[in-house]
């Protein structure tokens, strides 16, 4: 066997501007799905964080009936002793901290011109501990130098519908619990850009005692759970789960993926983009090689006569090609990696933006990521497509008839 | 040239079982006719041949190109089959044999040599002789102590590491001869081993093979249409047009009168 592979071995670098150009082919497949792939994983961790830290939290905890709720009476459904189940979360490992908040809908007014919102009510103390904090465009964040008014943010969309800036008054109209409209005037103390034009046309954000009063409630409808990093969610779930059983309230408890309709429709358009270019190269490996090999073989065709006279069995000669294909690919692979995580580091050193991408308003970082994964992906892909590519030409050798074999020229 | 050693046992199986067993036939060709399809016509290589070759022999297929020598190289050493007739090797009807014993047949019992070489290039000396011991499945050390001796058998032990580009056309060929005899094979055949080498390693490769054919007993058939190849071979069949049209075991004067008047 030793010997077997040491020929297949050296059979690879025979024609060595051949398998140069071969190793540059399978490399280059290797290297672009790396820089691709990489750049998408940057992506996915990026939008994910975003995701998370903009606002959803790696948890949340409703009630049970919280997703079969009335959407004009939002807290009917809310959490009602909510301070002692964040005080049960808390304590949790991984947890970084817990924060209140009351989802809700109404209306905006200036006195001139009336707006749509989807606001959220936060302790902005609780939210600044997990690190979630609003994107600023202008003014500052809720909870600072207060001077008694009761403090908005809104979004850049909203200040440009509303002819409105960071100092200016607004009324909030709502429904109360009790299915009363009620208002509140408030100051706007920044603007805020998510990134996401759609959502800054209709945010607001106030403190969570301002929304209570608004809506005539002391519940909230959700407890948001930052944790001490995004890959510990599912331990922590598991270990949550059970602390918010035999409360009064039925509890339930979602992970930030369950909540991420976006995040979960961006990965997969991207993860389709991405098999999409797998199975260029794919293809493209697997066309290349098939004729590069039968080349070979024709090449070698009187050498395999001569193995086959010496009484070589023909699946030996299969075995011959396809071992050269796949140490090819093993080549082409590691070159790949090598070289893909090389232009990776240097793209990465260029610090490139790109233009925000669809829906959105922010700049994109240009940056690929270092994927194990990925690159064992990318690995096997290339090797399994030399392997599949070397069957043909592989049979063909180990049919070749000996006696015309041996007089080829 | 240093005379081999590692054929010890069937040298001594030679002496212990005496010169009579070792003229058993080997090879027997029986009225065989090859014929290739050519696009609406049949050729024939080789018509209605017969031969017989006992074990121990050293036999030279003389003829002219295109007269059926390889071909009927090809049909004994197994690697082709015969349109009509039969071949028999130690007895077995190779025509009857489906491919795979034929494979092991010619793994076990044939040693080739070819006009070209036919080395293989990435491998060094030592390496393509080990290579028919590595398709029998020799265990390594066995390997190694074969391979050793047969280098040595043909002069080549300090050239054991240097792959066939490196070697001249000669020493390729002492190679070839040393791969095709390294699994003890009861037959080596040779294709224009002289071909391609000048008259001194022409004559060199020659009593080479001579000196193995005598000192261990192995049956030599080599095609060759040199002259000076032809002078030292003890017989000669002549191959015209893919007839046998001679078969002399006499002495070298005689076989040059034979060629001549084939020639002629």
């Amino acid at each position: 066997m030793g010997k077997f592979l040491l020929l297949a071995f050296r059979n690879v670098f025979r024609n060595r501007r051949r398998t140069v150009m071969t190793l540059l082919m399978v490399g280059g497949g290797v290297a672009g799905l790396l820089l691709v792939g990489g750049f998408f994983a940057f992506m996915f961790r990026g939008l994910r964080e975003s995701t998370i830290h903009d606002g959803l939290g790696h948890i949340q905890i409703f009630t049970a009936e919280h997703f079969r709720r009335d959407e004009v009476h939002v807290l009917d459904t809310g959490i009602g002793d909510w301070r002692q189940v964040a005080a049960s979360v808390r304590s949790g490992s991984h947890v970084r901290g817990v924060a209140p908040r009351i989802e809700f809908y109404g209306m905006l007014s200036n006195g001139v011109k009336s707006s749509v919102f989807m606001g959220s009510a936060v302790d902005p103390d609780a939210e600044r501990n997990m690190g979630f904090s609003p994107r600023m465009a202008a003014g500052r964040d809720l909870g600072g130098n207060s001077n008694g008014e009761v403090e908005a943010l809104i979004g850049t969309g909203v200040a440009r519908s509303m002819s409105v800036k960071v100092g200016d008054g607004l009324t909030i109209l709502a429904v109360t619990a009790d299915g009363a409209l009620n208002g509140i005037d408030v100051q706007i103390v920044g603007i805020v850009n998510t990134g996401f034009k759609e959502v800054d046309d209709r945010y607001l954000r106030i403190t969570l005692p301002s929304a209570q009063r608004l809506l005539a409630s002391d519940r909230v409808t959700n407890l948001v759970v930052g944790l001490d990093a995004t890959e510990n969610t599912d331990k922590a779930a598991a270990e949550l789960a059970p602390r918010l059983r035999g409360l009064p309230q039925q509890m339930v408890l979602k992970k930030w993926i369950d909540l991420a309709a976006y995040y979960k429709q961006v990965r997969t358009l991207f993860s389709g983009i991405f098999l999409f270019l797998g199975v260029i190269v794919f293809f493209m490996v697997l066309m290349a090689s098939v004729n590069t090999l039968l080349m070979t073989m024709f090449e070698r065709t009187r050498e395999i006569g001569t193995m086959l006279a010496m009484g070589t069995p023909r699946k030996w000669i299969v075995a011959l090609f396809m071992l050269e294909a796949t140490l090819t690919g093993i080549l082409g692979a590691v070159a790949g990696v090598a070289g893909g995580n090389v232009l990776g580091m240097l793209l990465n050193s260029l610090g490139l933006h790109l233009p925000p991408p669809p829906g959105t308003t922010v700049d994109m970082h240009f940056r690929v990521l270092h994927v194990p994964s990925l690159m064992i992906g990318s690995s096997l892909l290339v090797v399994v497509s030399l392997a599949l590519a070397s069957i043909l030409p592989a049979i063909r050798a180990s049919r070749l008839q000996i006696a015309e074999a041996l007089a080829h020229v | 040239m240093v005379l081999p050693t590692l054929l010890t046992e069937q040298s001594n199986a030679l002496e212990r079982d005496g010169p009579m067993d070792a003229r058993h036939e080997l090879v027997g060709v029986e009225d065989v006719s090859r014929k290739f399809p050519l696009d609406h016509s049949d050729v024939t290589a080789l018509d209605h041949a017969s031969l017989r070759v006992s074990a121990g022999e050293f036999l030279a297929i003389a003829g002219p190109s295109g007269s059926g020598k390889s071909t009927l190289l090809n049909l004994i050493g197994c690697i082709d089959k015969p349109t009509s007739g039969r071949i028999l090797l130690d007895g077995v009807d190779t025509s009857k044999l489906s491919p795979a014993h034929m494979t092991a047949l010619r793994r076990e019992k044939i040693g080739f040599v070819f006009q070209t070489f036919n080395l293989i290039p990435v491998f060094t000396a030592s390496e393509n002789v080990e290579f028919p011991l590595l398709v029998q499945g020799v265990e390594p050390r066995e390997r190694r102590s074969r391979v050793a001796e047969a280098l040595e058998g043909v002069g080549l032990a300090a050239r054991a590491n240097h792959r066939p580009d490196l070697l001249s056309g000669g020493e390729r060929q002492r190679v070839a001869v040393a791969r095709a005899i390294v699994h003890r094979p009861s037959l080596v055949l040779a294709d224009e081993p002289t071909a391609n080498l000048d008259t001194r390693n022409a004559t060199q490769l020659i009593d080479l093979m001579r000196d193995l054919n005598r000192t261990l007993g192995l049956t030599f058939i080599f095609s060759t249409h040199d002259q000076r190849l032809l002078e030292h071979t003890p017989r000669i069949v002549r191959l015209c047009d893919g007839q046998v049209v001679s078969d002399t075991s006499a002495e070298g004067g005689r076989h040059g009168q034979v060629l001549a008047s084939c020639v002629s």
